[in-house]
This record gives structure tokens, C-alpha cells and sequence, in this order.
């Protein structure tokens, strides 16, 4: 509101600067002669002052007296004696009457076109200094950022910082907290697992020789650390020694909890790295291990065929006994692996129809395939 | 307050095609109000201006980051000095200070101007509206600094950190009032061709504009010229860079300019000739705008390319240049032809002086476009650099050097040269002793150092001999000798000055070159290197934190005689939010010359690349520019009027001559 008041008031000024001269009296203008005589007049006192100063001869300053007095009878001549000022015509009136018609006009309509008249200002002193539970976590950062500048010793709060930056993608900064965290309170599996993806991730997902020494001194405090392991293997995956990775990972998985959130991406890892998507926690619906390694042996095509017959075959005990519930999630997963989404949705649906709409199951399977990107309809 | 700001901006152009329009008007039909709304717009529209421009300083001030422009260009954690000069270290804020500037002249025009006719202040003030109305476009159009991210980011991009120096405070505000100053000149000419006539208080008019612009031209191209040379780390002061001719040319035109305006206004001839001087100069300061500003150079100077942009600029570049120079075809025949003169006279020595410096606007003008237009045209690359303006522009400025010592020493209308040498003689003298001090005890081989010392003593010397002479040194007793120097009108003193300036620069230009040495070597702590007589030694790099950067700060004690005398830190400086680096160069000033010093990247083993040079009188180089801008300053005091007093003999030919 405020700014409108003030933006009417600037306007109000602008267009009276157009207006007031247009109503005022005319100030009886002289013709520009006048003002040639009064610059050569000047010229005359200025040549008496200099000559007093001895600035200049008397002879050349009585020369130089009679070119000026030659300029004057030049003008003299030339000034039209009483050439009066025209009346204004008609169509200056309709000058003046745009001219200040178009001030308020022109700035309304531009603006309304250009500005953002309901955004206030926002100094940043003023957005960290009010009440957190209005903040965006971008400010709450920012806020948690000036406390640690002012206290770098806080060493929790560079803890609870950590994970923040991590996931808003601010990975160098990620290090540096984690660093300090490490630093003030001390080693921790959960620290050094952290630091060791802000690591990974600042150099685009490369387990460097510094991630991998802060994954290790993670599984030296807690062996069963999910991430410092996943990461591990990644690393193993990335030196080419995809085996390693593979078994890796197959280990994790006979060991993660089931309900743990590294499961799906050591599943997606094993998918990425060319092995058994589908392998899982059970051995026996599983490709063997001779299976695994014909499949090493495959071309591309025939690793793909040999894949897609195992998940028809998945596909086929599912149909003779739908309640299964891991196996409907691994299906749905193959599917997307796959690329064959409209198998993947179609799948959901026979796994949300042999559970029954309302299951907790049913629920759960929606959940799952949302996460996957496969959603009950188109 | 931010959107305030960008209210004021669109009402400030709304005002400036009332401000175009309607005195324009009034000057065609003789209307005395529409004539008069002039003054008052223009006013207005400058403190919308100067309103819009603090409210952005003051967005970037308190870093509100909900503004575009504060967000690319400003960080919260930067010193608040350059959060301010970040205001115009982007595109859209200089440009808006461009602007300000612009109307700030406008402004001045309109409030000091009452001794002017009417039509002739009304028709300024139209132009100027044209200037005014063509650039606030640009920026509503192209370039709002005003935009608004709505969230706000909660941190900004950082100022490019070359930028972040207390020269952004001084060199571009400086330069902007140079370039900008010389759009008066501009519209003063183009009102005259409106017109189609040229009265007394024109000349009078425009010579105090064209000396305020030299002088803040000069200021910003000598702070331009230091900003470079201690913040670029390798000790050049002018790189011929496009950029850098961008702003001389204007300058040398200038300088052409305030020559012709002295003939103009003392004896009413060259009136033509200075009327195309001033659209010249003025384009060629909008040549430079379009350079810097459109992405076709880049350089530190274009923050951002934008096709658009550019292509809006040269709308306007064709616009004035091409419609000043087709009303100068079409309206030149009309005006007044000025006096005649001899040729040996103040008047013929100005005329071979514009000669010259219009010739050297033009090399340089060659050489900095030619490049491009070949890039243009065959997409061949060609660097034009250093040695072409040796040869070209080198040699056209030697001989107008020669020759400045004489032209304030002749007179008016019929000069007298024998009688100018011989009060010349002792500088004359002078020179030739330092050539020959130059040739046969410091530097026996280098024809181009004696030539050039010799040079400069003749300019320093000349000047002094034009104020000598002019008191009576040597006919008349020193008490009565000081009275006259005293009572020397102030224009005396303003080109000695500037001329004396002119030979300071040129001294430290050819010292610098000339017997400048440089040494480039790794050290390592605790280490000493000899330059020129210095002995440094290395005390190791210390580690420090600023308030945005980190830096390797390396530190150097000076021995002198055996007893340390002060130390000189170089840092390596890193800026983490745009990942840059930057060199901080030691400078040591002793006298007028300098020891500078700039690391260099850091050896595995522990040893660091250090870059040493020994600048003798390099000072001078931009001292000479402050001389100079003192001599504009104490012309501008000097109101007295000039009346060309005519010579003694004047024969009653020369009576042709007689003026207006």
C-alpha cells in the first residue's frame, strides 16, 4: 500500500513539472540578440579590467574595443526590432495536453508491464533476523551459517549442518562441516560415512582415495555401516573391478535389515552394473551362481533374453501364487529395469488386486512403484 | 524501496520523451511556455534518476538478494565499500549510472543556463532528452537492473573479484563523467544545427563542458591506467586493448576539441569545424559504450554478452551518429563562416594541432576495429597490438609534441616564429642536455630513450618557458615579475599545466620502458634477489583469511644499505564463491619510481615463481595525468572571457578577418 501512496506522489510530482511551466506566466523572452549583447558587453568590462591590470596594451586593447564595438552594430543590423513572440497556436495547446497526459499514462502502464509492485524488499539482515518458523531452509541455513561463523567452535553445530548441505547439493560445504564436526566432537561412523559422500559427491560421484579413507574409517567404527559399505563398492565398481563390486553388494543385501532404504539402491546398483537385477535376499528364486556366470559370458542380447525369461518366469509363480509380496516388488522392479512400463503398471495392478484395494499391502506396492516412477494410471 | 526505485526509472523516461518532444516543440514554434517546460522536466527527471540509483545502491547495500542484479553481482559477505561500487561493477547498474550521470548534466544545463537564449537552452535540453530517452529504453528494455527472483536466493553470485578493489570506486564513475560530459558538447552542437546558427554565448557555453569532461576523461583513463597495472599483476600500464582505445579515442578527440573551442571562443573562426568536433567526440564516447557494452569485446569490462544488447546500442550509435552527421550535412552551409588567419599564428598552431590529433583519432580507430570488422567479415582472427600503434601513432604524436611548446608562445591572428624560437632557446637547450646526458651516460643504446627524455624536458621545459615569459622573467625586476605571474589570468596557468602533465607522463612512460628492469626466478624462504640497487629477501608465505577470500601472503623485506626498510607483501588471493584467483601485487613506491612484485604459483618443493620489476618514475605516468586535470581545473576557474586582443602590425587586410 505504501507503495502506491508513493508512487502516486512521484508521479503526482513528475507531471506537475510538465504542467506548472505550461500554466505559468511567460517571462516576456528576449530574442537571441539580446544575449549576444550582454555576452559582448561583458567582453567590454572585461578588457577595461584587464587593461587596469596591465594585462593587456592600451593600443591592442583599443583594437581589440573596436572589433567588439563592430560585433554590436553587426547585431544591431541584423535583430529585427519588435519581432514579438506568436501566440500560442492551437496546436501547441495540444501538445501541452499530452505531454501531460502521457506522464502518468506512459509510467502506469509500463510499470504495470515491467515491475513487481507486491514484492517487498528483502534485505538479508531482516530475512535472517525473523521468526524461524517463518524461514525457508535456505534461511535457516544462512542463519545457522552466521552463528557458525561467530562460533566456530560448535561443534554440534556443524553436525546437524552436515547433512543439511548434503542435501541441498552443497557438497564442498558438506565436507567442510563434516570435517569440523569430526574435528570438535570427535570420530563417529555416521561423521565419517557423511564425510566420505560429501567427498564422493563434490568430485560427481568418483570415490576418490580420500572418500574411501573416510569410509573406511567409518566401517572401522561400525562394521555394518550400510553407506560407508555401499559406497565401498561403488568405488570397487569404478576401478572396474566389477565382480568385487557385485559380491559386495550381494553381501549387503543378505545382511541390511529388511525394511533399511539401502536395499533399493544396492538393487539399483546391481541392475546399473550389468548383474542380476532381480537377484535378491532369496537365494533360491535367484539366479545360481553357474547362472551368473553364463550370463558374464553373454553378449548383450542374449544377457537381456536370458534376463527377460527370468522375469517371465518370476511373472508365471506370481500368477499361481499372487501372495507373494516381495516377489510382486520385484517384478514390478524388473519391469522398470526393463523399460517396460507398461508392464510395470500392469503388474502393480495384479499385486494391488490380489491383496485386495484397501491392504496395507496394496498400499505399500503404490508407495514402492511411486518411488520407482510407475504410477497405478497414466 | 526496490520497486520505488524501478518506478522512478520508468517515470524518468516517461519524463524523457516529454523532455525530447516538447521544447523542441516550443523552439520550432517560438512558444515560450512549451519551451520553458524544458528546465523543469529535466530536473525532475534527474532526481527520478538519482532515486532510482540509490535505491538500487541501497538494494546492493543491505544485500537484497530478491533483485536480480544483487544476486549475480553482490555476495553478504563482502566489505561493504565494494557491496556499494558492486552498484555499478554489472551491466544493468552501470548503465544506470550511465544514465544518472546523463541526467545529472542535463540537469546542470537546465539550472545554470539562464543566460542562455531560450531557443538554444530548449532545443539542448531536447536533445539531451534524446540521449536520455534512447538509453532509459535500452535499459527498460535490455538491461533492468530492477528485475526482481521471487524466492529469494539467500546467497548472491559474488562480484567478479578483479572488481573488487577501491578502483572500481573511482575509475568508471570518473570515466562515465567524461564520456557522458561530452553529450552536452553533443546537443549543444546539434541544437546550434537545429537552429541553423551559431551566437556569441554558444562558444562561451560549450568550452567550460568540453573542459569538465577532458578533465574526468583524463582522471579515469590515468585510474584506469593504475587500476590495471597494480591489480593485472604483470606491471604493463596500457595494453592498446580494444577496450582501453575505447575510451583514448573520445579522449584524443577531446583534446582536438578543447583546442578548437579556444580559437572558437577567443576569435569566433573554426566554428564549423568545432561543431563536428563535438558530434565526433561524442560519438565516438557512444563507439566505446557499444564496444564495452555489447558483448563484442570481451574483456573485464563486458560483465555479460547479450546479443540484444548489442544490437539495441548500435541502433542508437546509427541513430545519433548517422542523424547528428546528416543534420550537419544538410544545416554546415548555413552557419557563419569564422575569421581568417595566418597561417603562422595561435590559430594555425591549434589547426595543425587538431590535424594531428584527428589523424591519431583515426589510427587508432583503425586499429581497434579493423579486427573486428575482419572477424566479421572473414572470421579471421587477427590481433592488433602494440606494434601497429608504434608505428602508426607513435610517429604522428612525435612531431605534435615538437611542436606544443610553441603554440602558447604565438600570438593571436599573425605569430611570429623566429621570435618564439628564440624565447624557447633555453628549452631548447635543456632538452638537448638531457639527450645527450640520456645517450652517453645511462642508456648509449637506445636512440628511442634519448629521443624520448629529451621530448619530455622539452614539453616540461617549454611550458615553464610560456609562464616565464609571460610574467617577464629576466626584463622586469623579480618583485614586479611575481606580481605579473600572480595576476596571469588563470587559462595561462591551466595550459602549462597541462601541457607540463602531458611532459611528465610522456617522461615516465619512456623511463619505464626504457631503463625498467625485470627479473623472474623462484625463491625460496630466506633468499635474497638484487634488482636495480634493491635487495629483497624472502620471508615465506604466511597463510591469512579475509573477509571473502583466503590468500597466500607472501612477505618481502626491502634492505637498503645493509638495514631492512619496510617490508612488501604479494598475495596469491582465492575467492571460493567463483572460484578465482587472483594476484595482489607488492608495490613499493621509492620517489617517483617503484619496486613492484607479484607471485607467482608455488612449487612442489616449497619454492615460489616471483616476478620482479624496477619501474623508474613511473609514477609520472598518471602524476602527469593529475597535472594535467589540474589544468583543466584552473581553466575552469578562469571565467574571465577571452577577447582575442589582435596583434600590433596588423596590416589592414587582415581586417578580413574580422569576426562576426
Amino acid at each position: 500500500m505504501l507503495f502506491w501512496v508513493i508512487a502516486a506522489i512521484l508521479t503526482l510530482g513528475a507531471s506537475l513539472a510538465v504542467l506548472l511551466p505550461l500554466t505559468g506566466g511567460v517571462k516576456g523572452g528576449s530574442p537571441a540578440g539580446d544575449h549576444d549583447l550582454e555576452v559582448y558587453r561583458d567582453q567590454l568590462s572585461e578588457l577595461d579590467r584587464d587593461m587596469a591590470r596591465g594585462l593587456i596594451q592600451p593600443a591592442e586593447a583599443e583594437e581589440a574595443r573596436a572589433e567588439i564595438g563592430r560585433r554590436i552594430l553587426r547585431l544591431g543590423a541584423a535583430m529585427q526590432p519588435g519581432a514579438a513572440t506568436p501566440k500560442p497556436a492551437r496546436s501547441a495547446r495540444w501538445v501541452a495536453s499530452v505531454a501531460v497526459l502521457a506522464v502518468p499514462l506512459l509510467s502506469w502502464g509500463l510499470y504495470s508491464m515491467l515491475g513487481s509492485p507486491d514484492l517487498p524488499s528483502q534485505p538479508l539482515a531482516e530475512r535472517l533476523a525473523k521468526n524461524p518458523a517463518d524461514s525457508s531452509v535456505d534461511e535457516l541455513v544462512a542463519r545457522a551459517e552466521a552463528h557458525l561463523a561467530a562460533n566456530p567452535a560448535d561443534g554440534k553445530g556443524w553436525d546437524v549442518l552436515a547433512p543439511i548441505y548434503l542435501r541441498l547439493q552443497r557438497f564442498p560445504d558438506a565436507v567442510t562441516a563434516y570435517r569440523n564436526a569430526i574435528r570438535l566432537d570427535g570420530d563417529s561412523a555416521v561423521r565419517q560415512s557423511g564425510l566420505g559422500e560429501a567427498i564422493a559427491s563434490a568430485a560427481g560421484g568418483i570415490v576418490s582415495a580420500d572418500a574411501q579413507n573416510a569410509f573406511e574409517a567409518a566401517l572401522k567404527l561400525d562394521p555394518a555401516n550400510a553407506k560407508a559399505n555401499f559406497y565401498l563398492a561403488v568405488g570397487l565398481a569404478q576401478e572396474g573391478k566389477k565382480a568385487e563390486a557385485v559380491a559386495a553388494w550381494q553381501k549387503m543385501l543378505g545382511q541390511l535389515a529388511p525394511d533399511s532404504p539401502w536395499r533399493s539402491a544396492v538393487q539399483q546398483a546391481l541392475a546399473e552394473a550389468g548383474g542380476p537385477a532381480v537377484a535378491d535376499a532369496a537365494p533360491a528364486t535367484g539366479p545360481d551362481a553357474q547362472q551368473v556366470e553364463a550370463a558374464k559370458q553373454m553378449s548383450p542380447q542374449d544377457r537381456q533374453a536370458m534376463i527377460e525369461t527370468m522375469v517371465a518366469g518370476l511373472d508365471d509363480k506370481l500368477k499361481q501364487n499372487p501372495r507373494d509380496e516381495e516377489g510382486w516388488m520385484r517384478l514390478i522392479r524388473s519391469y522398470v529395469v526393463l523399460g517396460k512400463a507398461d508392464q510395470a503398471r500392469a503388474a502393480l495392478g495384479r499385486a494391488v488386486a490380489a491383496f485386495g484395494a484397501d491392504s496395507a499391502q496394496a498400499k505399500k506396492f503404490t508407495a514402492f512403484a511411486a518411488s520407482l516412477g510407475v504410477t497405478a494410471t497414466e | 524501496m526496490v520497486e520505488t526505485g524501478h518506478f522512478a526509472l520508468v517515470l524518468a523516461f516517461a519524463l524523457s520523451l516529454v523532455q525530447m518532444l516538447v521544447p523542441l516543440v516550443g523552439a520550432r514554434t517560438g512558444n515560450q511556455r512549451l519551451m520553458a517546460v524544458g528546465g523543469p522536466v529535466t530536473v525532475t527527471g534527474f532526481a527520478l534518476t538519482a532515486l532510482s540509483f540509490a535505491a538500487l545502491a541501497s538494494a546492493y547495500a543491505s544485500s537484497d538478494f530478491s533483485v536480480a542484479s544483487v544476486w549475480e553481482n553482490s555476495h553478504s559477505l563482502q566489505p561493504m565499500i565494494y557491496k556499494i561500487t558492486g552498484t555499478w561493477g554489472n551491466h544493468e547498474g552501470s548503465m544506470l549510472l550511465w544514465v544518472l550521470i546523463l541526467t545529472f548534466f542535463g540537469a546542470l544545463v537546465a539550472v545554470f543556463g539562464n543566460n542562455l537564449p531560450a531557443s538554444l537552452k530548449a532545443n539542448v535540453l531536447a536533445v539531451q532528452g534524446m540521449i536520455g530517452a534512447a538509453f532509459f529504453l535500452f535499459i527498460l528494455a535490455t538491461s533492468n537492473p530492477f528485475i526482481r527472483l521471487n524466492p529469494a536466493p539467500i546467497e548472491g553470485r559474488d562480484l567478479n573479484p578483479i572488481l573488487q578493489d577501491l578502483g572500481l570506486a573511482i575509475h568508471p564513475p570518473m570515466l562515465y563523467l567524461g564520456y557522458v560530459g561530452f553529450s552536452i558538447c553533443f546537443s549543444f552542437s546539434v541544437a546550434a544545427l537545429i537552429e541553423g546558427r551559431i551566437d556569441a554565448s554558444w562558444a562561451r557555453w560549450v568550452r567550460p563542458w568540453t573542459l569538465v569532461a577532458w578533465m574526468f576523461l583524463t582522471g579515469g583513463i590515468a585510474m584506469g591506467s593504475y587500476w590495471a597495472y597494480y591489480e593485472l599483476g604483470w606491471g604493463g600500464f596500457w595494453f592498446w586493448d580494444p577496450v582501453e582505445n575505447a575510451s583514448f579515442m573520445p579522449w584524443l578527440a577531446g583534446t582536438a576539441l578543447l583546442h578548437s573551442a579556444i580559437v572558437m571562443e577567443k576569435r569566433s573562426a573554426l566554428k564549423i569545424w568545432t561543431l563536428l568536433l563535438a558530434i565526433l567526440t561524442f560519438s565516438l564516447s557512444l563507439l566505446g559504450t557499444f564496444l564495452v557494452r555489447s558483448g563484442v569485446l570481451t574483456s573485464v569490462h563486458a560483465f555479460a554478452t547479450d546479443p540484444a544488447r548489442g544490437v539495441f546500442i548500435l541502433c542508437i550509435l546509427t541513430l545519433f551518429i548517422g542523424g547528428s552527421l546528416a543534420l550537419f550535412a544538410l544545416r554546415a552551409s548555413q552557419l557563419t563562416a569564422g575569421g581568417l588567419f595566418h597561417p603562422i599564428s595561435r590559430e594555425g598552431a591549434l589547426v595543425l594541432n587538431n590535424l594531428f590529433l584527428t589523424t591519431a583519432t583515426a589510427t587508432v580507430l583503425v586499429g581497434t576495429l579493423y579486427p573486428l570488422a575482419l572477424e566479421a567479415l572473414t572470421g579471421g582472427k587477427i590481433s592488433v597490438g602494440a606494434p601497429f600503434f608504434d608505428l602508426t601513432f607513435g610517429p604522428l604524436m612525435l612531431p605534435l609534441l615538437a611542436i606544443v611548446p610553441f603554440g602558447p608562445l604565438l600570438a593571436w591572428k599573425r605569430g611570429d616564429v623566429i621570435a618564439a624560437s628564440q624565447r624557447l632557446m633555453a628549452a631548447f637547450a635543456l632538452a638537448i642536455t638531457a639527450m645527450l646526458v640520456t645517450g652517453l651516460f645511462i642508456d648509449g643504446a637506445s636512440v628511442f630513450a634519448a629521443l624520448g627524455v629529451g621530448l619530455a624536458v622539452w614539453l616540461i621545459a617549454g611550458a615553464l618557458t610560456d609562464l616565464a615569459v609571460k610574467s617577464g622573467f629576466g626584463s622586469v625586476a623579480p618583485p614586479v615579475m611575481l606580481r605579473r605571474l600572480a595576476g596571469l589570468p588563470r587559462s595561462v596557468f591551466g595550459t602549462a599545466l597541462a601541457h607540463l602533465g602531458l611532459g611528465l607522463t610522456l617522461l615516465g612512460i619512456v623511463a619505464t620502458l626504457c631503463f625498467g628492469t625485470e627479473k623472474i626466478l623462484t625463491m625460496r624462504p630466506g633468499e635474497t634477489v638484487e634488482l636495480s640497487g634493491h635487495t629483497l629477501r624472502f620471508e615465506g608465505l604466511t597463510p591469512q583469511k579475509g573477509p571473502n577470500f583466503t590468500e597466500d601472503r607472501g612477505r618481502f623485506l626491502l634492505i637498503s644499505d645493509g638495514n631492512a626498510d619496510g617490508a612488501i607483501t604479494s598475495a596469491k588471493r582465492f575467492y571460493p564463491v567463483r572460484q578465482m584467483v587472483t594476484t595482489e601485487s607488492g608495490i613499493r613506491t621509492l620517489g617517483l619510481s617503484q619496486l613492484y612484485l607479484s607471485l607467482g604459483d608455488e612449487n612442489s618443493d616449497g619454492s615460489v615463481v616471483v616476478r620482479l620489476w624496477w619501474k623508474p618514475l613511473v609514477t609520472l605516468i598518471w602524476g602527469g595525468g593529475l597535472v594535467m586535470m589540474a589544468g583543466a581545473a584552473m581553466s575552469l576557474l578562469d571565467r574571465r572571457l577571452r577577447v582575442g586582443a589582435p596583434a600590433k602590425r596588423r596590416k589592414p587586410a587582415a581586417a578580413l578577418a574580422s569576426p562576426t
